[in-house]
């Protein structure tokens, strides 16, 4: 009997108007998304080749990852040529996309944008009137009169529907991952392909949320209209009003200086360091010992400086993560970032990689003496992080909320289809 | 028997449920967000004081010649429309490692997000049904049945429809505006007043044309259903997919030089260009050396008295010989004059050719960011963003303008500087790139908003491509309803 309401679900979703339009609208926005953002990629790259040619010692920068096509996240940020400085870390050369305004108006139109914001439409639009659309027509008073259990008919009827919503989604990706994997300019090796593997995974049950709560909406009200309305608000409250929302709010309970502020401050411990220093004479006979002293000084200063507005930024993540944990948008946003190497968790590892290269170079320079200004520097090195980094930075309590979100979406509109008054 | 249709949609619309939801949502999300990006404009304000502070703190303790170049006091005041919708200079012009990822992966919510995504979906929920159910419930049919005429009927939905509709809307807009008019941090003169009135009317404008957009998608579909679906179809191109693809676009359409490789050409000029300096100096020195003999190996035993390069200090000792002896001055004259010249014509060309290489890339940049713009105007959504964000000063053309006001401070403050180091050198001989500098009269930068003439010579375009799009929407409303099938 299962398989015989799933079957008779996926066809008539399959012929419906509604599986037409959103089929077109889903693979078209995922195929422009993939070509739109490879092409992206392709220019952040001749960038980073010509940036990474002048790098210097005392310097960084990393390439942009080919999984950036799919969840662009902070690879920008990531991918941005950065020099150690006597105070700080600051960044080498503008970003390129620093050049066109328009680009600060709107946002990345990545396959994580299209299944965040529009395909989890597109699956509440597929569920909410899976049971009050068919009171309406009243095929659902037919059905229960046979000898059909609730449970059997709502397992189907979730099946059937999320099978006929989600096979056009898997078309689309891998038509357009297979596009991308011909490229001769991308290079995708096992552990991206993993990562890959584990983004798209994250995104079927990221929208499984939407699809059951549109089945939960659905099975709460007896008109389709309303299930509709309901749904709607729903979605906008989930994906946009929490998440960004949740990001205004942590900013009141952590206090953060911005950035211009830092470099203010950078700035004048530079400056009175200089000053500082004119004041030794250089005649003294531990000119040398004194001035070292000082550097070693403005530096760990500045380094305290970082360290707190560091301590600060991660903070207001934590706040934020935790003011948005109720909608599952922020959850799949931070975990599909984290999979793809351009999240919070990365920027977050690439900051305190830099810091640590500075540490050693400072350690070399003032406290071993190995190290002087003309023997060869050591190259900064930096590997994104694996799957296990990605699982251990947090990743794994992400995808425990999209899971307990799921089910307990999923076992809402069970009880309440079984309450269900189908008359 | 227009104003009863009128009447009667009014009173259907606010007795329904998207009514109550839509309104519940608005003000709660409006005076919400105004609390607290009031209380974020406070402490951007004191964020500014801090840094305009620091500034002062550098110039008055720490400025030399050498050193204000990295602290030219000219920073940003958080925009006075802060506390309604958050403006785009953020990290502007900072070099920092450290900044906040968050906003990049979570937009914030101000008041565009209002009207732009919950405004525009309570519209299209408005409208996608006014034609489709009521022939759906049969109504359609017996209100035509009457001597009512199908104009009639059309106006009479778009102005119930539209004014249950401005109700959230409006309501929750004056709850904001009281808020931020009862906080005591927040002094808005009558120009913001009447830039927010001004962004009141294009919001509505705005809202209107999704309003209209569904009337017309429902007078072309015979099931609410179909229509929602066409509608929602549309809604996810116009709002959330073309205005965001567009950049991207331009960027593979009209390629930029890289900024880096600019750089680099830069500095390739500026050194090919110091050979030249160098040769041409030479040639001087040759030419004086011939001209002078004798006379002039005394000002070469001197190292050129700072003539030629600032770190030798015989400066006092060349102004003694010469003030010693008249033809020797005459020398050191002709001989700095001629170096000057030379400097003068070698730099001259060195910035020709540089201003050439980045004007180059401004243009290629400006024809990016036109194209993108361009494109962009196909949806709604970017040319209300257009409008909103150059009105209220928190939009691209407010970052042009603070660049433009801030590099004409510049070259005041520069002069001023320059003069500063005139006077200096003129009361001390000694004076050096690193001796202190008393700046403690510099006329403090004061950042003023442009004026509403030119904000609205810059908007009005793409208020009128909003408008158009109302005018297309209702004409093909107006059509389909003529030719629609009541049964």
């Amino acid at each position: 009997m299962l398989m015989s309401i799933i079957r008779k679900e996926i066809l008539s979703n399959l012929l419906s108007y509604k599986f037409s339009i959103i089929t077109i609208l889903s693979t078209i926005l995922i195929l422009v998304s993939i070509l739109v953002m490879y092409g992206d990629y392709l220019l952040a790259m001749d960038n980073h080749d010509i940036l990474r040619k002048e790098s210097s010692d005392h310097s960084g920068i990393i390439p942009p990852t080919p999984l950036g096509i799919f969840a662009k996240g902070l690879d920008d940020n990531l991918c941005r040529p950065w020099e150690l400085q006597g105070v700080g870390v600051g960044i080498s050369s503008e970003q390129q996309k620093s050049l066109n305004n328009l680009f600060k108006l709107f946002t990345a139109p990545d396959l994580l944008y299209i299944i965040k914001v529009i395909l989890s439409l597109c699956a509440m639009l597929f569920a909410f009137d899976m049971v009050s659309g068919e009171k309406e027509t009243g095929t659902l008073r037919q059905a229960l009169s046979y000898r059909l259990k609730r449970p059997i008919l709502i397992v189907g009827k979730w099946i059937g529907g999320f099978t006929s919503f989600i096979l056009p989604f898997f078309i689309a990706v891998l038509l357009g991952t297979i596009f991308v994997t011909l490229s001769p300019m991308v290079d995708i090796n096992a552990q991206d392909w993993t990562k890959l593997g584990l983004f798209i995974l994250s995104s079927v049950i990221y929208l499984a949320i939407f699809f059951s709560l549109g089945l939960l909406i659905s099975c709460l009200t007896h008109r389709s209209s309303t299930s509709l309305v309901i749904s709607l608000f729903v979605w906008t409250i989930l994906v946009f009003l929490i998440p960004n929302l949740g990001n205004i709010l942590a900013c009141q309970f952590i206090q953060i200086p911005t950035a211009q502020q830092l470099d203010l401050k950078r700035k004048q411990i530079m400056n009175r360091v200089r000053f500082e220093m004119k004041q030794i004479p250089k005649t003294r006979p531990d000119y040398e010992k004194r001035l070292k002293e000082l550097q070693f000084r403005t530096i760990k200063e500045g380094d305290q400086l970082d360290e707190d507005y560091r301590n600060r930024i991660n903070r207001l993540v934590k706040v934020s993560q935790s003011i948005t944990g109720l909608s599952p948008a922020p959850a799949f946003t931070l975990l599909a970032t984290d999979i793809m190497g351009t999240g919070v968790a990365e920027e977050r590892r690439l900051k305190k990689a830099a810091q640590d290269y500075k540490d050693f170079l400072v350690k070399l320079y003032y406290i071993d003496g190995t190290l002087d200004e003309e023997s060869e520097q050591p190259k900064f090195h930096y590997q994104r992080s694996s799957v296990k980094d990605i699982l251990s930075q947090g990743g794994l309590s992400n995808s425990l909320i999209l899971i307990l979100l799921n089910v307990l979406f999923f076992s809402g509109a069970y009880v309440a289809f079984l309450r269900y008054d189908v008359r | 028997m227009l104003k009863t249709i009128i009447a009667r949609e009014f009173l259907n619309n606010i007795l329904d449920l998207r009514f109550i939801v839509g309104l519940v949502l608005c003000v709660i999300i409006t005076v919400a967000c105004t609390i607290i990006l009031s209380h974020d404009y406070g402490k951007e304000l004191a964020d500014y004081n801090i840094r305009v502070n620091l500034q002062d703190d550098f110039l008055s303790n720490y400025a030399t010649r050498g050193r204000i170049s990295g602290m030219v006091p000219h920073q940003k005041p958080p925009e006075r429309f802060r506390p309604l919708i958050i403006g785009i200079s953020g990290n502007e012009n900072s070099k920092s490692f450290d900044d906040n990822p968050l906003p990049i992966l979570f937009p914030s919510l101000d008041f565009l997000f209002i009207v732009t995504i919950i405004m525009s979906l309570l519209a299209i929920l408005f409208s996608y049904d006014a034609i489709t159910g009521e022939r759906q419930r049969g109504t359609l049919r017996l209100v035509i049945a009457n001597s009512i005429s199908r104009t009639t009927i059309l106006f009479g939905k778009l102005v119930g429809g539209a004014a249950s509709l401005l109700i959230p809307f409006i309501l929750s807009l004056l709850l904001g505006v009281l808020y931020i008019n009862l906080n005591p941090n927040i002094q808005w003169d009558g120009l913001a007043w009447v830039e927010l009135v001004l962004l009141t009317v294009a919001s509505i404008t705005f809202i209107m044309l999704f309003y209209l957009l569904g009337l017309m998608v429902s007078t072309f579909s015979r099931y609410s259903a179909t229509s929602i679906l066409s509608c929602l179809f549309l809604w996810v191109l116009l709002i959330l997919v073309i205005p965001n693809v567009c950049p991207y676009i331009s960027a593979q359409l009209r390629r930029v030089p890289s900024i880096r490789e600019t750089e680099r050409q830069s500095e390739e000029i500026g050194q090919a260009y110091d050979e030249v300096h160098q040769q041409r100096r030479k040639q001087v020195v040759n030419k004086f050396r011939s001209a002078y003999g004798g006379l002039f190996s005394k000002l070469e035993s001197l190292g050129f008295g700072r003539i030629l390069d600032d770190e030798i200090d015989d400066r006092e000792k060349v102004g003694g010989l010469a003030a010693a002896d008249p033809q020797f001055r005459t020398m050191v004259d002709a001989f700095r004059h001629e170096l000057d010249q030379v400097s003068s014509e070698v730099r001259g060309a060195e910035r020709q050719e540089v201003d050439k290489l980045w004007g180059d890339l401004n243009t290629k940049v400006a024809a990016q960011t036109k194209l993108a713009k361009n494109l962009a105007c196909i949806s709604p959504l970017a040319n209300f963003v257009y409008v909103a964000r150059d009105l209220t000063g928190t939009g691209l053309r407010s970052l042009q303008y603070f660049e433009k006001t801030k590099s004409e401070y510049r070259k005041l403050f520069w002069r001023y500087v320059s003069k500063k180091v005139e006077d200096a050198r003129k009361n001390d001989p000694t004076f050096r790139r690193d001796t202190f500098l008393d700046l403690s009269d510099y006329s403090r930068f004061e950042f003023k908003e442009e004026a509403l003439r030119g904000k609205l010579g810059e908007v009005l375009p793409y208020w009128g491509i909003l408008v158009l799009f109302n005018v297309v929407f209702f004409v093909a409303a107006f059509a389909g309803f003529m030719r629609y099938d009541v049964r």
